[in-house]
């Protein structure tokens, strides 16, 4: 009996042990190493991987060339899944990959400010301080020009120091625009 | 007139194929308008830029907009406003997610009716893969006779029932749409739109072509050197849903028995290595018309029927049937004249 109970328990936690990594990558959202942000429009992203059909209507309709796919790399859940790298390029929220979209992993959003801001949720600006140079004393201001929702995701105060709003989306056009390198704006993808 | 029915399919297959050509490169040709850049393209690309707008200068009239018209791919693609998806993308989706997203399901709807109408005619008539599988098995007969050696193993048929099993299966358990990973016409659509836009595009994306490349030439070379189109045959899952779906289709070829004379022809012309010599068609068959083209007599016709002919005996131009007409001929005389 006693060595029954053993076995049990022995199976038990190897089965445990096991399984934790696995549950520990499922626990993270972003298991491909990259930092990217899904179109605008995009489902949160474990309703995206299963929505998604890996057609690739979107990287065809996107005017800017900002949408690429994940390659096997990244992991087999998210191959030719459709993903933006700002620092590369950034999206213009044309909004037009939103209604090529067949499958409704990216929901069509319409093209208007009320629309943009309201609903998309790429991620969120932020600043590094000690990088950006209006903080250094050397006024800059080009994320600010660069922004499309400019007072509504960014205003810029003293010497052109850059301060995020709550207004923004992350389509990272700023951080594109960076002349820092690295740049001192940087998206944080919001993947909820 | 009905033995030229493959060659319009040859010409449909060479559409698509060459479609899925060009609109990476129409998709190119309407980022540089977008950017009016042209001045600052590369030499590259400006070449890609004049033949693309020679080619859609007819047809357009203002291509930024207008060129949108078409995008996608045969796994789902849009044209002129209407949304078509391969009905495995919808069960994929449906299976992946554990849920069904209408305005997804009905863009499946025209091939799926056409499928049931059809059958399996999707292989054999849109496929951008059947169109290299099939002259890849063209290859192999000319490989054979350069004294190679090529594959013509038979595996069961219904292993790609198992496959699509499988694949929904676990495209249930990881919440990710795998089948879309091992079907040819989804990998050859977004493999040609790799290779032709993304390449060089940036040190994160390795761009160009990707794993799925890899897994469509490995099944070619598994069609050359271990069976005869083998992966359709065998373990595409796209073919295995569209021949559950085709099982009771209303458009079949059939066999007219008195005009087949036995050749076998049609048997060997098969890529599904069915058995329209013995009224052998089933679910599997893709209406492809390879054995309509080649009949020498006009024995194979397109019939409306949801069933198909039980074995019909053999076919009466041949010498099978003359002999055993003969042979019933003088039994009768023989019954006539008892003594």
């Amino acid at each position: 009996m006693k060595r029954r109970q053993f076995l049990a328990d022995l199976i038990y936690g190897a089965t445990v042990a096991l399984t934790l990594p696995i549950q520990a990558t499922e626990a993270r959202v972003n298991t491909t190493g990259v930092r990217y942000l899904r179109p605008p429009g995009a489902l949160p992203e474990d309703q995206f991987k299963s929505q998604c059909i890996r057609c690739g209507q979107c990287g065809e309709v996107c005017p800017n060339r900002c949408i690429t796919y994940f390659g096997i790399a990244h992991g087999t859940k998210v191959m030719d899944t459709p993903f933006i790298i700002p620092r590369e390029q950034a999206c213009i929220l044309c909004m037009k990959c939103g209604d090529v979209c067949p499958s409704g992993a990216i929901q069509p959003i319409k093209r208007t400010f009320d629309d943009i801001v309201g609903k998309v949720r790429m991620g969120k600006a932020r600043v590094d301080e000690n990088l950006c140079l209006s903080f250094q004393g050397k006024t800059c201001g080009v994320c600010y020009r660069a922004c499309k929702l400019q007072d509504v995701a960014i205003r810029i105060g003293m010497l052109e120091q850059p301060h995020v709003l709550d207004g923004c989306i992350g389509c990272g056009l700023c951080e594109r625009s960076c002349i820092q390198i690295p740049q001192a704006i940087r998206i944080i993808p919001d993947y909820s | 007139m009905i033995r030229h029915i493959n060659k319009l399919r040859w010409l449909v297959l060479t559409t698509v194929f060459l479609m899925l050509i060009l609109l990476p490169f129409i998709h190119l040709y309407q980022t540089y308008l977008a950017a009016h850049a042209y001045d600052l393209l590369a030499p590259a690309e400006k070449q890609v830029y004049d033949v693309m707008e020679m080619l859609t200068d007819p047809f357009v009239s203002d291509p930024e907009k207008d060129l949108d018209a078409i995008k996608g791919n045969t796994w789902s693609g849009t044209f002129f406003g209407f949304r078509l998806s391969d009905p495995l993308a919808v069960v994929s989706q449906s299976a992946a997610g554990l849920s069904l997203y209408w305005p997804f399901i009905l863009t499946g709807l025209i091939p799926l009716v056409l499928t049931l109408l059809f059958g399996r005619f999707y292989c054999g008539w849109i496929c951008p893969a059947t169109f290299l599988y099939e002259l890849n098995s063209n290859l192999a007969i000319l490989l054979h006779k350069l004294g190679l050696h090529t594959g013509n193993r038979h595996l069961d048929r219904r292993f790609k029932y198992l496959v699509l099993a499988v694949g929904l299966v676990l495209s249930a358990a990881t919440g990710a749409v795998l089948t879309a990973a091992v079907y040819p016409p989804a990998i050859i659509g977004r493999e040609i739109y790799y290779g032709v836009a993304l390449s060089g595009f940036s040190h994160v994306v390795i761009g160009g072509f990707g794993a799925g490349a890899v897994f469509f030439i490995s099944t070619l070379l598994f069609d050359l050197f271990v069976s005869r189109r083998g992966f359709c045959r065998y373990l595409c899952p796209g073919g295995a849903l569209y021949s559950l779906l085709g099982h009771f289709r209303l458009f079949r070829i059939q066999r007219v028995v008195e005009n087949c004379n036995d050749c076998a022809k049609c048997n060997a012309v098969c890529e599904f290595e069915l058995d329209p010599l013995r009224d052998g068609f089933g679910q599997e068959c893709n209406n492809c018309t390879a054995c309509i083209a080649i009949c020498p007599t006009d024995a194979l016709k397109f019939s409306v029927t949801i069933k198909d002919q039980p074995f019909q005996g053999s076919g009466h131009l041949g010498k099978a049937y003359k002999r055993s007409q003969e042979s019933s001929a003088e039994e009768e005389a023989l019954q006539g004249h008892p003594t």
